[in-house]
């Protein structure tokens, strides 16, 4: 028997959300959140959540008493005082929230009382880690391999140092105040602006300035340490695209497959004693720059807490990552680490193996902005422009990549394999030289046009196992090609991952005839299991991916199964409603009891978190992969979002019971700066109209303004097929807040459409009423006498407390320096809550 | 080329073929380590086995000057998945499967090595072999033929050679060195002294050793002579011991504990280890078929030290008289995590103590 000291003192426990979403910040840290409260109230914790971002669904959880409140120094203080909060968990909610922690902690003053208990790092340690210059030189005294930094207020003082120091260089913020952005300055001309700009994103109007490594391998792990200072790595990725590209923009692979051992030892190596340094209770990503010519690293980022890579890696592992960092923070050693059933008895401790190639692919905004005439700069370079990834599951890195494309651009002409034909070589070299979001098409059609392997992995820093494998792929492409209708080619294609879409193209038909031609010569997708032991154990694995093997592991889970097909990545226009949205269904699902079944493939929201569905396919959405699973699980229901119009087709076609999340096709719309948007909200339950209130919305603020009492007589619902929530939609050229609503313009310049997902977020969490929840129900016909109830009466709820939610503060000039100004309103990529009425 | 798989239970795998296109037998076991496939294939512990690896993509890193285990792999074929060509020899391109083919080992790829591995944890490691055609005929000759149990004869050096440096003298006792040891007691500058496992107690103590070191090695130690455990209980008394993989089950074995041959054999790199003392835990790379039997150990000669914490297995022992101690795990590091180095610390440790306390010995 160990003799295990876990902290007893833990009796209110407050978690600090990540607020809205933002370039690097998608629901990762909401889905950590989410999927360990319920653990911790198990064991008797009262639980606590604060968070401004109306998508959140920590705070919808049964399993905490939760704050829709914006993330500020007083209301958190306000939390604690009037809950006597005792223990804060700042870490799940990423950088930002320990941001916010941190300056709680440095403001609490002695009238406070007593400062709750931070979880997984001490107050010191904390304030170091967001300090850059500080946590630099406190690794390098500890003998680890750091970039020096130099710390400057004026510009003369940075001229100084530039004649001692060689381009290129890195400029950040000291102290950032929101969104912290390294450039990476090549030309001595973008020198002054640049130290300019970093100066005005620090609190302190101080810049760091250091040699950049442009060039070099980007490697990311991921660890964990105990109570007792046990140490264990639970991932691995490696960058394609050297430093000098954001890592959230670079292709990503796990496990890392070009760098030998004993550097990836080293770097193991590096990140313990960081770890150990920092006396971490729970979980660290380091990021690392490899040079594997000289075997020199630097240790170029430390995160001690849950971010992107975190769910990313739990996803492509099958570890429980996120239990087992809420159990290390709350000071249970590994060892006594207790799991839910369905992990092994010993799955905490064991250090996660794949035998599956993983490649995360970035998803960039341009073509949604360039829809609507906006151009912006698409070169990637060291400040993030993608808002969102997908991951492909494969047994070959190139069964991967194409599983990764496909979930990343479903739909999408740009990643048609003659896309490339018409840039001329000029600008292919400016492009190797200087990448934007096409380069896997770009580096092919260099492969395409002759050039040597070397010779682009010279132009671009990219390793030659990435151009080996490209040129791999281009030639089965041209040989598949070349080689129409062949059963033989068939089959090579599917082994390699491409789809049945793909495939038809080459061979100018219809996929229909490709998924027939592959079904009567018997080439079956074999579905393997994601689970951490990489075969050596028997597993109970709820995760698989497709692929085409020998054997297959994945048997039909229930014969009354509901198949719910995810949204993929986070796309600019959606955010995270479309996550939201599935998420709530399966939770919705569960609580009715049904078994369950989902299809996703972002790493960075709830809904492929392990307790929430009784299985997993971690795949691309396409139609061909979509039916692949149907035909082997025979679910009772799919649900699909409304948006998949083809998909649903498809599937009627073939007699498959759907049901459907209304969802339009996403259009950049909202009102412009001198009108409003009025909403007419309504329920449909399948039979019978239900008016839920009035909604205004002005660019960048929505609230709720009055109750309906009585509908106009002249409006039918004659359209309104599938149950859901609706909204009749007016403008007015109005800048002024309305008390209430003339119907009778109603009629003229009205339009009804299902209500966008981040709509019902608002009027779930604003009126306590959980539409989705009605909807699902609703759709299966579940809902209860007290729904009904509900439903009758809701028309006249007036919102207790004045609530708006505001689009977000997303930096777009900064990240993407388009055209013309992004408006938040037609473009969303974050909303937050405003408690207007309280100021 | 399509080639074939063929398993002693008549189970058939397909692949195509690279590195050398020759017919091999051997015993089949599969490895779960995702780094260091160089320094696996190269290690002599794996003498005459095929080995799977469950890493799905195996190549991708190249062929390096510095992750060699001994300078000719022994093995008789390496199943894998997905293979990559890289080069990052500057002399010669050189990858994986020119490596293979100029050692003249076949090797597997596109074999569903997942299915293959879920199919040997069940049966256990087994015969297998590598052939063009899976006929009847190649069956047959599987089936007839004897795998050779001289691995150890086959691996260790017959003549005694030196690694010297300035520091502390080592005398290895070789059953199937690999290269992590040597660099290991380079680190700490050693002067070595590498002598074959048939040595006798004078070659050895003529030799003035500081510390002595049981070298890792193939196969099953049972085989060997008597002669090997007499040389260790007389060294044992001695000079300070540090027995690893084969040498540890060598030292149990001297010390009267017995071997037990595990249900599948467990070779990777991510099973939790405990020190006992310190109830630490960590990491490192193990590759064994056999573990000491912990109801056979003679509680008044030796004491656990380090356990498997997955499978309850003895991972290292000490005597309770003498300065000797011994791991089943390799705390070289080659490949693997490198905390497991912290054995070699200790090792040197108790070398010191010895060198300023010898008279006491």
């Amino acid at each position: 028997m160990s003799n295990i000291t876990i902290n007893t003192n833990i009796k209110k426990l407050l978690f600090i959300g990540a607020g809205a979403n933002d370039f690097g910040r998608e629901a990762e840290h909401d889905a950590a959140i989410y999927q360990v409260m319920p653990e911790l109230r198990g064991h008797g914790i009262d639980v606590f959540v604060i968070d401004e971002n109306p998508y959140a669904l920590s705070l919808e959880s049964l399993a905490a008493t939760s704050f829709w409140q914006p993330l500020t120094v007083d209301n958190i203080k306000m939390i604690i005082q009037a809950n006597q909060i005792d223990t804060v968990v700042p870490l799940f909610g990423g950088e930002a929230s320990l941001r916010i922690w941190a300056e709680v902690v440095q403001s609490w003053s002695h009238g406070d009382g007593a400062l709750p208990n931070t979880l997984g790092l001490s107050i010191d340690m904390l304030l170091k880690v967001n300090n850059i210059p500080a946590m630099t030189a406190f690794m390098a005294d500890n003998g680890l391999p750091v970039i020096k930094n130099y710390v400057l207020k004026a510009q003369d003082e940075a001229n100084e140092l530039l004649r001692t120091l060689q381009l290129p260089l890195m400029v950040r913020a000291l102290h950032p105040n929101q969104t912290n952005t390294r450039h990476i300055i090549e030309r001595l001309d973008d020198f002054e602006a640049a130290i300019h700009l970093a100066k005005s994103q620090s609190v302190t109007q101080e810049v760091i300035l250091s040699r950049a490594i442009n060039g070099l391998k980007e490697v990311s792990l991921e660890v964990l340490r105990d109570v007792r200072g046990n140490k264990m790595q639970i991932g691995a990725s490696e960058d394609m695209d050297p430093i000098g590209i954001h890592t959230a923009d670079s292709l990503s692979v796990s496990p890392i497959l070009t760098i030998q051992d004993q550097l990836i030892s080293r770097m193991r190596d590096y990140a313990f004693r960081v770890a150990d340094m920092l006396q971490l209770q729970g979980i660290m990503h380091v990021q690392f720059a490899v040079d594997d010519d000289t075997d020199k690293i630097y240790i170029i980022k430390v995160s001690p807490y849950i971010d992107q890579m975190a769910s990313r890696m739990a996803l492509a592992t099958g570890y429980p990552t996120m239990l087992v960092a809420m159990n290390l923070a709350m000071g249970v050693p590994l060892e006594a680490i207790v799991l839910p059933h369905n992990f092994g008895p010993q799955a905490a401790m064991m250090e996660p193996m794949m035998d599956h190639v993983v490649v995360k692919l970035p998803v960039f905004p341009f073509g949604e902005l360039a829809e609507t005439g906006i151009h912006v700069n698409r070169q990637l370079n060291s400040v993030q422009k993608s808002v969102g990834s997908t991951l492909g599951f494969g047994r070959t890195f190139i069964e991967a990549l194409e599983k990764a494309i496909r979930s990343a651009h479903f739909n999408n002409a740009s990643f048609s394999p003659t896309n490339m034909a018409h840039i001329n070589d000029d600008e292919l070299i400016q492009q190797l030289i200087h990448p934007q979001d096409n380069r896997v098409l770009l580096l092919i059609e260099a492969i395409k046009r002759g050039y040597e392997i070397d010779e682009l992995a010279e132009l671009t820093a990219i390793d030659e196992f990435f151009f080996h494998q490209l040129q791999h792929l281009h030639q089965l492409e041209s040989e598949i090609e070349a080689d129409a209708d062949s059963i033989t080619s068939l089959k090579r294609g599917k082994k390699y991952g491409l789809s049945d879409g793909l495939l038809a193209r080459f061979w100018h038909t219809d996929f229909k005839i490709i998924r027939t031609l592959a079904q009567t010569n018997k080439i079956e997708v074999t579905y393997k299991a994601v689970e951490p032991s990489a075969g050596e154990f028997p597993e109970n694995a709820r995760q698989y991916y497709a692929t085409f093997e020998s054997e297959n592991e994945s048997m039909q889970v229930a014969e009354d199964a509901i198949l719910v097909i995810g949204s993929g990545a986070f796309r600019m226009g959606d955010a995270a409603s479309g996550g939201y949205a599935t998420t709530i269904t399966m939770s919705e699902l569960h609580r009715l009891q049904h078994p369950t079944i989902i299809m996703n493939n972002n790493p960075s929201d709830a809904t492929l978190l392990p307790h929430l569905a009784d299985k997993q396919y971690l795949e691309p959405l396409e139609i061909s992969d979509v039916m692949k699973v149907v035909e082997l699980e025979q679910p009772k229901t799919i649900i699909i979002p409304g948006n998949r119009r083809k998909l649903i087709r498809a599937l009627r076609e073939l007699g498959q019971q759907v049901v459907i999340l209304p969802k339009e096709k996403h259009t950049p719309g909202g009102p412009d700066e001198n009108e409003s948007e009025f909403a007419l909200n309504l329920f449909f339950d399948g039979e019978e109209v239900y008016p839920i209130n009035i909604t205004q919305h002005m660019a960048g603020e929505m609230r709720v303004i009055a109750p309906v009492n009585a509908m106009p007589s002249t409006l039918t619902f004659t359209a309104l097929e599938n149950p859901g929530v609706y909204q009749i939609i007016w403008y007015e050229r109005t800048v002024l807040w309305r008390q209430a609503v003339d119907f009778t313009r109603i009629q003229e310049a009205s339009w009804l459409r299902p209500m966008p997902f981040g709509q019902i977020a608002f009027l779930t969490k604003a009126m306590c009423v959980e539409w989705l929840r009605l909807t699902i129900r609703a759709a299966l016909h579940e809902l209860t006498a007290q729904d009904r109830t509900l439903l009758a009466n809701v028309h006249d709820w007036v919102i207790p407390e004045p609530i708006a939610i505001v689009a977000a503060d997303v930096n777009y000039r900064l990240h993407l320096q388009p055209s013309e100004v992004i408006d938040g309103t037609r473009f969303e990529i974050g909303v937050s809550v405003s408690d207007y009425g309280r100021s | 080329m399509q080639r074939h798989l063929i398993l002693e239970d008549g189970t058939v795998f397909q692949g195509l073929g690279f590195g050398a296109p020759a017919t091999t037998f051997g015993e089949i076991i599969f490895h779960t380590a995702m780094t260091g496939y160089q320094e696996i294939i190269t290690d002599p512990i794996y003498d005459g086995q095929m080995i799977v690896f469950a890493m799905p993509v195996v190549g991708a890193a190249g062929i390096h000057a510095e992750a060699y285990e001994s300078v000719k792999p022994t093995i008789r074929g390496m199943i894998v998945h997905d293979l990559a060509e890289v080069s990052v020899n500057r002399q010669r391109r050189m990858n994986l499967d020119r490596f293979l083919k100029q050692h003249n080992i076949p090797g597997l790829y596109q074999v569903d090595t997942r299915q293959l591995i879920r199919h040997l944890r069940e049966t256990g490691p087994q015969k297998a072999t590598i052939v063009d055609y899976a006929d009847e005929h190649a069956v047959d000759q599987l089936v007839a033929t004897v795998l050779t149990n001289k691995q150890v004869q086959n691996t260790a050096t017959p003549k005694p050679y030196a690694n010297p440096g300035r520091g502390r003298h080592i005398v290895v006792i070789d059953f199937g060195l690999k290269h992590g040891i040597l660099r290991m007691l380079g680190d700490y500058d050693a002067n070595v002294s590498v002598l074959p496992y048939t040595a006798t107690v004078e070659e050895v103590l003529t030799l003035d050793p500081d510390g002595i070191i049981l070298s890792t090695g193939p196969g099953d130690p049972r085989t060997l002579p008597e002669s090997v455990l007499t040389l260790i209980r007389v060294l044992q008394t001695k000079v300070p011991m540090l027995g690893i993989g084969l040498g540890h089950e060598l030292f149990a074995m001297a010390n009267d504990a017995e071997l037990m041959p595990l249900p599948s054999e467990h070779h990777g790199m991510n099973h939790p280890i405990q020190e006992i003392i310190s109830q630490q835990i960590f990491y490192a790379m193990q590759g064994q078929g056999y573990a000491v039997d912990e109801t056979t150990i003679n509680r008044k000669k030796l004491f656990v030290t380090y356990r498997d914490l997955v499978d309850g297995a003895v991972q290292g022992l000490r005597h309770r008289e003498f300065p000797a101690f011994s791991v089943q795990f390799f705390p070289d590091a080659a490949p693997g995590p490198l905390e497991a180095t912290a054995v070699f610390a200790d090792f040197f440790e108790t070398v010191e103590d010895y060198v300023e306390h010898y008279n006491q010995y």
